[in-house]
């Protein structure tokens, strides 16, 4: 891992979306065993996954990760705590309707 | 005649009563079927090997009653459409008092669906047997109230679209005592909210405008046993919440999750009204259940009946309304304007942290059950 540069790597993964009316849940498993850290990005490739209601969708994909810099990563760690309240539930948006 | 989804007896009869429900045809449902809400959870990271490491024997009696209690998942039933689902008039409700309404729905699904990728996430990378137990059986809860209220939205023609997945996310980190205090006050602060409302329309039955709060009793049972966990957690390492720093964070936490929830019920006036509810009593009502919960663990509550503390939370409600004109204005005035919103905002949450305290003596044993 670079200070600075970003790395790119694949791994294939499982999604897995639930769209029914006793669980709605999004899941990505990579098969590999990889892990993410702080900083990194995940993109699932291929084109949207949809599930209909009532259904449950799992599908085998491949994820392009971006490996987060160093710094990057760094600085998610010490920054990343501050961005706690997202954590919370309000029951509402903080945007301004009327 | 379709049977209504309010009839049937299973999900499975629910679910095909949605199902064969007739296109809307009302001119303005149309338009509302038309929307397509992209859920947008955060991803997070944490320490998963200093969650490993937590040992649970300290409170092990104490987290087998409540472990077995969540897997025998007494709620399993309860969310489901029964005969109590009456018919919900949409087309029949004012516009505005719909589009909060409608927030409040979108929003409360997207908090469930981000908790529960959050557990499971947890769950996944976790190798402590107890700690990925509680985590899958927390999951499970939230996937179970996101799919519930996913229905409700469904009723009122709006889709929500779970294509963020193929999307670019990018993941941020939380230590782990930082999602130990957030998400522990925040299934006990969404127990007192939903309790709060589901006792106010108990005794006033004809501001239900909707079927959904009769559901918030059991529902909030589960928040109730999700902070429960979290309690049983804390109480496993005491600096936790004994150290002064983390007393400090606390503090912190306490003030900043109180005053984003007074600022936000503030900007939803007409849900509020429609329940015939005062936003500001019922953020005093929410403070004082959720600091009486709190005892259990924090080493403080804070002091909620202050001569200094509602004014000054009215203050920084004051600025944000003051932050949003001036982001609709636009343009240099307007940037000035937001950017004094934000210092004023800013200046009095200090002054929230300025006020002392009140010291609490805190249980050997911190298991609560749900009172209220």
């Amino acid at each position: 891992m670079g200070w600075i540069t970003k790395e790119t790597e694949t791994a294939p993964c499982t999604v897995t979306i639930s769209h029914r009316f006793e669980e709605l849940s999004a899941h990505v498993r990579f098969d590999n065993g990889t892990t993410v850290n702080p900083g990194d990005t995940v993109q699932v490739q291929g084109p949207e996954i949809l599930a209909a209601f009532g259904e449950l969708v799992e599908e085998k994909r491949t994820a392009v990760i971006t490996r987060a810099s160093k710094l990057e990563q760094l600085w998610t760690r010490a920054t990343g705590d501050f961005e706690f309240m997202e954590l919370c539930e309000f029951s509402f948006s903080e945007e301004v309707l009327s | 005649m379709n049977m209504h989804s309010s009839d049937a007896t299973t999900a499975e009869e629910a679910i095909a009563a949605q199902e064969a429900l007739p296109p809307l045809t009302n001119e303005d449902a149309t338009r509302v079927a038309m929307q397509n809400t992209l859920l947008t959870p955060r991803f997070y990271t944490t320490d998963f090997d200093e969650m490993d490491a937590i040992d649970v024997t300290p409170v092990r009696a104490e987290w087998d009653v409540l472990i077995a209690q969540m897997k025998a998942d007494p709620n399993k039933g309860h969310f489901k459409k029964t005969a109590d689902w009456d018919t919900v008039d949409w087309d029949g409700m004012e516009p505005k008092l719909k589009a909060e309404f409608i927030d409040f729905l979108i929003s409360s699904c997207t908090a469930e669906f981000s908790g529960c990728v959050l557990y499971k996430e947890m769950k996944r990378r976790g190798s402590n047997e107890d700690i990925t137990t509680l985590f899958q059986l927390m999951a499970r809860d939230e996937a179970r109230h996101a799919g519930f209220i996913n229905d409700a939205l469904r009723e009122a023609g709006i889709a929500v679209n779970l294509g963020f997945l193929t999307q670019s996310k990018k993941y941020t980190y939380f230590r782990p005592k930082f999602i130990y205090y957030a998400t522990y006050l925040s299934e006990k602060i969404g127990y007192a909210r939903y309790i709060t409302i589901f006792r106010h329309l108990e005794a006033h039955p004809e501001k239900r405008f909707h079927p959904i709060f009769k559901w918030f009793r059991e529902w909030c049972n589960d928040e109730f046993s999700h902070g429960e966990a979290f309690a049983l957690l804390m109480k496993t390492d005491p600096a936790l919440t004994e150290s002064r720093v983390n007393k400090m964070w606390i503090k912190f936490f306490l003030t900043a999750v109180f005053a984003t929830m007074w600022v936000r019920d503030h900007q939803r006036p007409e849900f509020h009204k429609a329940l015939g509810v005062d936003p500001a009593w019922y953020g005093q009502e929410v403070f004082r259940k959720t600091s009486e919960i709190t005892r259990q663990v924090f080493p403080m509550t804070l002091d909620i009946d202050h001569p200094r503390w509602q004014p000054t939370l009215n203050r920084i409600q004051d600025a944000n309304v003051q932050i949003a004109a001036g982001e609709r204005q636009g343009g240099l005035g307007g940037k000035l304007k937001a950017l004094g919103g934000r210092i004023k905002a800013g200046v009095n949450f200090v002054s929230l942290l300025t006020i002392p305290v009140q010291k609490n003596v805190v249980p050997d044993s911190p298991r609560l059950e749900p009172v209220y």
